[in-house]
């Protein structure tokens, strides 16, 4: 396969998984917002928290006068110069889609197509929760009609696996950007009363949509160390990272038959030593202090993998050492 | 509904000049009056909205703006009868052969030349005719011309004509697989009716004909690619299309690179070579070495690969000389030329403004002349005569007297007719039909075309940068009973 089209396979996939992650994040967002408006500290806080997961607050202040419900909605769903913004991402993965239409099933590109088409025609009532989740709904729905089509109709080769490499790279990176953000604001808020850490580790499996899986294998408590086990470290729940990196591994074991060359063992390394650290005693070792670090350090590890994947099947020319 | 018209100043495809229709219309029409209209409106719209979901849109652009649009879709379809097109068949393979020989001539010996039967000046002086960097360089199997497009008209006797010739980059093909794939989805009543030739098979024909190039130094089974300027290219559906249909990979400039005079393509496992590119980007900008310095579209180093005859390039390099519209009145003197053979399809009539004489009469009667820019395409410093304002009549006449090697002229002719279904109401539209021929060891024709119309009333401007549309286009099959044999 042409590195570009693989290249633009492998955006296509990552941009699908980002809107749909987004797209939930916003919509879990949405809804907390309304229940938390008697404690309105907390909701302000849960929007700079939502902003660090999708974006960049940075960014945000740099565009908009001011912190508003609406502002964080145009800026998350719609503003057409963030690049993560839902808008963007539907706009890539059609881009990507489009220009490797004769590699990916034509319903594939018929599905971003149409939500493309529709999107840019779409007119929301400023302020309209119903329209606006109606739109995130219609998001996830053509992310999740992907992967069916994905996953019934594609070939189990390159262009299948690409697609799949991408989508847990990115679903993968952002659970540690999730874990990373709501431990930040559970430590800076650790010292305020009870049931805020509670609050922040519900938070975090409702965005990952894990809230329901976790309650089958843990007891209805919020505890943080279980919360982390379960969402790093699980070998069955489909959004851990555990999950995404053992089968991003099983995908470039098949991309590559099944051998070690010299350019594919760096990609094998990074991912052993990845794996390596989500033992789960390591993690209920770990002191309260050391979870961000922890975090840190594995969202990094996460970058460093996506960058190694694209230097060794010539995605993007190889970063020079200097 | 449905309003038979009277058509005497035009030919009209489907209805005599009385307004009866055509035998080979009959069964057609008597399908269409069983529509109501509110059926017929629904099934236009989910027509239109058909060719937009699956994204089969050209780019047009406006101040550099690009907008993706669709080519509006007419359900009426272009009839044809067998014998009909036997004759254009003939004459399509008649033509583009002598066209080819022309290319091969003077890209060798110039012995047309010689012989004077067309002027030198007319080869020397084209901006097409690349002397230097083509002569001498024998391509495989002799052929220049891998896929030509060759739009033909007919006049108010409805006799076909030839219009225009394009052996460069012709476009459209994919439209004649998405104009029957609608029309077969959207108005499938119409098809048990009538028996006509399949389009199924023409792309491995095509894919076969693709891989007939195989360049001289490729002992391998050749590997062929398309290579196109990219998606914000207006064709870009096309290359799509044809790629994905015959199996060959899409590739864009940045993804080749020469070394050592052998073409290679980036791939996930590293440099891959290449023997046939099918390439969609024009001479000019296919290698910044020797042509446009500026392009990025092309790859440097691919124009030596070709003279070492490590890659072949379909259609050839240099073509433009052939096609270009001043060229184009000597096509049939290249026939009997070559072939030894009287054309099968004529020309339109065309006067040189080169020509002091022709000229001056022209230019006292461009009111009732086209008058067209030799270099120009897709419609555009264009002149119809008769429905021009005196303004623009005194434009073109500065125009042609300051560059009068730009321009030929033409009689205005009444082109044919067919009625359109657009905007809940029937009406006649002027037509063409764009035939492809493709050639390997064998010729191909595509049966039918592509039949391209001004759906602006009255407009005589089919392409569909300026508001042409599209229509099926039907071959009727065999002899004694063009009916289909499923009739009850």
């Amino acid at each position: 396969m042409l590195s570009r089209v693989a290249d633009s396979l492998y955006w296509m996939s990552r941009n699908i998984e980002r809107a749909e992650n987004n797209a939930r994040v916003l919509g879990v967002q949405l809804i907390q917002m309304l229940e938390a408006s008697s404690e309105e500290t907390l909701a302000r806080h849960d929007w700079e928290t939502v902003l660090e997961i999708c974006g960049s607050v940075e960014d945000f202040n740099r565009m908009y006068p001011k912190m508003s419900t609406n502002h964080l909605i145009d800026y998350l769903a719609f503003a057409e110069n963030n690049p993560n913004s839902i808008l963007s991402c539907i706009k890539y993965a059609r881009e990507n889609a489009r220009t490797t239409r004769d590699s990916i099933p034509t319903d594939l590109f018929e599905v971003w197509n149409n939500l493309y088409l529709e999107t840019t025609e779409m007119k929301i009532s400023e302020g309209s929760l119903r329209d606006i989740q109606q739109f995130l709904n219609r998001v996830k729905i053509a992310a999740l009609t992907s992967h069916g089509i994905v996953d019934s109709m594609m070939t189990r080769g390159v262009p299948y696996r690409f697609f799949n490499v991408a989508k847990w790279l990115e679903r993968g990176e952002k659970t540690a950007r999730i874990l990373n953000v709501l431990n930040d604001r559970s430590t800076a808020d650790r010292e305020k009363a009870d049931g805020t850490n509670y609050y922040y580790w519900r938070s975090a499996l409702q965005l990952v949509n894990g809230y329901e899986e976790y309650l089958k294998q843990y007891p209805p408590r919020m505890n943080e160390k279980d919360i982390l086990t379960f969402l790093i470290s699980d070998f069955s729940f489909p959004r851990s990272i555990q999950y995404c990196m053992d089968h991003i591994r099983e995908s470039v074991i098949s991309l590559e038959g099944g051998r070690v060359s010299h350019y594919s063992w760096r990609i094998y390394a990074a991912l052993d030593l990845m794996i390596d650290e989500f033992d789960e005693r390591k993690i209920s070792s770990l002191k309260d202090e050391g979870i961000s670090a922890f975090l840190d350090d594995f969202q990094n590890k996460c970058n460093d993998i996506g960058r190694i994947f694209s230097e060794t099947y010539y995605l993007v020319e190889p970063s020079k050492t200097t | 509904m449905f309003k038979p018209y009277q058509s005497d100043r035009n030919f009209d495809e489907m209805l005599e000049k009385d307004g009866s229709t055509r035998a080979h219309y009959q069964d057609f029409h008597k399908v269409m009056d069983q529509f109501s209209e509110s059926e017929l409106r629904e099934k236009h719209e989910t027509a239109q909205l058909s060719f937009l979901r699956q994204g089969i849109t050209f780019t047009v652009y406006n101040d550099n703006v690009g907008t993706e649009r669709t080519m509006p879709f007419d359900f009426i379809p272009i009839i044809m009868p067998p014998e009909t097109w036997t004759m254009i068949e003939k004459g399509m393979k008649q033509r583009v052969e002598a066209l080819n020989m022309f290319l091969d001539d003077i890209y060798h010996n110039a012995e047309i030349v010689k012989d004077g039967v067309v002027p030198r000046e007319f080869v020397e002086q084209n901006p097409y005719y690349l002397k230097k960097q083509v002569t001498g360089i024998d391509v495989p199997l002799k052929n220049h011309i891998f896929l030509a497009g060759i739009d033909l008209i007919r006049d108010q006797e409805g006799t076909y004509r030839v219009l225009e010739d394009n052996l460069r980059n012709p476009s459209g093909m994919s439209y004649v697989y998405q104009n029957r794939y609608v029309m077969r989805q959207v108005y499938p009543e119409f098809f048990n009716r009538h028996s006509i030739h399949s389009l199924e098979h023409q792309l491995s024909h095509m894919h076969e004909a693709v891989l007939d190039h195989c360049p001289i130094n490729c002992l391998h089974e050749p590997r062929a690619v398309l290579l196109t300027p990219g998606m914000y290219n207006s064709a870009y559906y096309d290359h799509v299309f044809l790629a994905q249909q015959m199996g060959i990979e899409l590739v864009e400039g940045r993804d080749l690179h020469v070394r050592d005079n052998i073409v290679y393509v980036k791939t996930i496992r590293g440099m891959q070579r290449v023997d046939i590119i099918y390439r969609r980007i024009d001479d000019d900008f296919l290698d910044p070495q020797v042509f446009n310095k500026d392009s990025a579209l092309g790859v440097p180093g691919l124009m030596s690969a070709y003279k070492k005859g490590n890659v072949s390039f379909l259609n050839g390099v240099g073509n433009g000389v052939a096609d270009d519209k001043a060229m184009y009145a000597f096509v049939p003197e290249m026939i009997r030329y070559y072939l030894k053979e009287d054309p099968i399809i004529p020309n339109v009539d065309t006067y040189f403004m080169r020509n002091i004489e022709q000229r001056k009469w022209a230019l006292e009667n461009l009111d009732q002349l086209v008058v067209k820019n030799v270099g120009a395409s897709g419609g555009y410093d264009m002149l119809i005569g008769p429905h021009a304002t005196n303004e623009e009549i005194d434009r073109f006449r500065k125009k042609i007297e300051e560059e009068p090697h730009q321009y030929i002229a033409q009689p205005t002719i009444q082109l044919s007719r067919a009625p359109a279904f657009q905007d809940g109401r029937f009406y006649p539209c002027h037509v063409d039909l764009r035939v492809f021929v493709m050639r390997g060891k064998k010729t191909n024709v595509l049966p039918g075309g592509l039949s391209r119309v001004a759906l602006k009333e009255g407009s005589l401007v089919v392409n569909s940068s300026q508001g042409g549309g599209g229509k099926d286009t039907w071959v009727l099959k065999g002899g004694e009973d063009n009916h289909a044999e499923q009739s009850s």
